[in-house]
């Protein structure tokens, strides 16, 4: 999970793989999938409880 | 096995410890603050990285090698806040979480990229994203994101 300066770039990255170019996006779309519940409630005293429930919720 | 609020508790401790440190603590640093044994802590500490969390310590140890979003050993991510750099990251896209671990601060990644070397610059702060230099820059990842741990790429 990596950042690079462009597409051509990442396209260019030893380790690129065609299989996940849906993986390739700006940085402002994964600055929006890392501001989540999950990433902005890592400090709350509740945390893990209520991460566990969202794991559980999640593979329902 | 620890409760949930205990394992409430180890959570905060550890993000606390990075957050003021910029690396992991020791089961024996989380065992002094529980006030409890050093092997209750260690215990402790395994059912906190195990919990599901993208977390992991390295292979027959004990240590913290990663705690989401930040990084017990040096990765290319440094991060940086309101001018101090004692940070590492996670991944890239875990660099980009890093800003809800320090609200109110300016937080900056600093990597190069692993194509030709040439550097990159993010710099956040709460809701804000204050510069992505160069403004092309992108996020890639080659598993699954959120996947199972054995699938991820960055360990």
């Amino acid at each position: 999970m990596n950042l690079f300066r462009s597409e051509e770039h990442a396209r260019r990255w030893s380790e690129y793989d065609a299989d996940f170019e849906r993986n390739l996006q700006p940085v402002a779309v994964w600055a929006e999938r890392f501001s989540g519940e999950m990433f902005r409630r890592r400090l709350d005293p509740d945390y893990i409880t209520w991460y566990t429930a969202w794991r559980a919720a999640q593979s329902r | 096995m620890a409760d949930l609020a205990t394992l409430d508790r180890a959570n905060v401790f550890v993000l606390r410890h990075f957050i003021d440190t910029g690396r992991a603590p020791h089961y024996a640093d989380l065992a002094r603050a529980f006030s409890i044994a050093p092997e209750e802590g260690r215990t402790l500490l395994r059912e906190l990285v195990d919990s599901g969390i993208p977390a992991w310590q390295h292979p027959g140890t004990d240590y913290i090698v990663s705690y989401p979003p930040f990084h017990s050993l040096p990765t290319q991510y440094r991060v940086t806040v309101d001018g101090e750099q004692k940070w590492f990251a996670q991944c890239g896209l875990e660099a980009l979480a890093m800003r809800w671990l320090f609200p109110g601060g300016t937080v900056r990644i600093d990597a190069p990229c692993l194509d030709c070397g040439e550097r990159l610059a993010v710099e956040m702060r709460d809701e804000q994203t204050l510069l992505v230099d160069p403004p092309a820059m992108v996020g890639y990842s080659r598993s699954v994101v959120g996947g199972a741990p054995e699938t991820r790429a960055w360990r």
